[in-house]
């Protein structure tokens, strides 16, 4: 459903404010160029970008608030992707790359009873933010994220940066909930793997 | 009982609420007897909370693109 403020801005975007379009812009298009990579990929993520925004324009007297401006902002975005470029992605969709520290795989538990072998290392920060005072651990967990697979690194960013339920990020991306929930676990554990290498060795 | 691999296994869907009533008892069961995979749980939120406020790369030239599409909304084009 539509937030108060969604229709607040609303009404200034109808009127073709350029401060409402300028704080639409700034709050929505990381999480629209999200969308636009997993389904379209790095080289053409920018342009389906721009060409959601001009559908947006075009409709945005026909949004009725029957879900958040952001669902429907992304609703268009896939749409957008999907119209633009046939979806030839189906045997790539579970790729698994290496990932710079690895992840947590089966050498981590002992082969006998499933315990930990190397037991998780105790973290020294016990908040984000302690965590990402750390400069070298943000490039560090950048590089990271740079390294997944086009749909890991999307689902990821759907899910923990943009907060979308992942029965969204199923209808958006047209992955079945199996492949979502895969897709996001393996990302989680480099992600996981990369934080504890640095807090480790105090190097990435 | 679970093995700590399958509570790591299992550790996405249980933080995503996509377990079953039992399956999830049964982390929970695991959890209460296993310092390592309560450190690794409680890391995992942390990992997750990290993400969420890393800082977003800003949006280049945001300014332009809103006059664009300001301009066009007024065009009603």
């Amino acid at each position: 459903m539509a937030a108060a403020d969604d229709t607040h801005l609303l009404e200034r975007l109808l009127k073709g404010e350029q401060r409402a379009y300028k704080e639409l812009v700034t709050t929505y298009q990381s999480a629209m160029r999200a969308v636009a990579y997993a389904i379209v990929g790095q080289r053409h993520a920018d342009e389906v970008v721009q060409d959601a925004w001009l559908s947006v324009v075009r409709s945005l007297a026909r949004f009725e608030g029957r879900s958040s401006l952001k669902t429907w902002l992304l609703t268009i975005t896939a749409n957008a992707a999907k119209g633009r470029y046939k979806q030839n992605r189906r045997e790539v969709l579970l790729d698994d790359l290496p990932s710079p520290h690895g992840t947590i795989g089966d050498e981590r538990f002992t082969p006998d009873d499933g315990h930990w072998a190397v037991a998780p290392y105790a973290w020294h920060q016990d908040t984000p933010e302690a965590l990402l005072t750390e400069e070298e651990l943000r490039d560090c967990l950048e590089h990271t994220l740079l390294s997944l697979s086009q749909l890991q690194s999307s689902v990821l960013v759907l899910r923990e940066r943009q907060g979308l339920e992942l029965e969204e990020i199923c209808n958006l991306l047209t992955l079945s909930l199996s492949n979502v929930r895969v897709l996001l676990h393996r990302a989680r554990l480099k992600v996981f793997a990369t934080v504890e290498h640095f807090e480790e060795t105090g190097e990435c | 009982m679970l093995t700590c691999k399958e509570q790591v296994a299992r550790s996405s869907d249980y933080l995503d609420a996509q377990l079953t009533f039992r399956e999830r008892l049964l982390v929970r069961h695991h959890l209460m007897f296993c310092p390592n995979c309560r450190r690794f749980i409680r890391q995992m939120r942390l990992m997750q909370a990290t993400l969420r406020i890393m800082p977003d790369e800003p949006v280049q030239d945001a300014d332009a693109l809103a006059e664009r599409l300001a301009a066009q909304r007024r065009k009603g084009v």
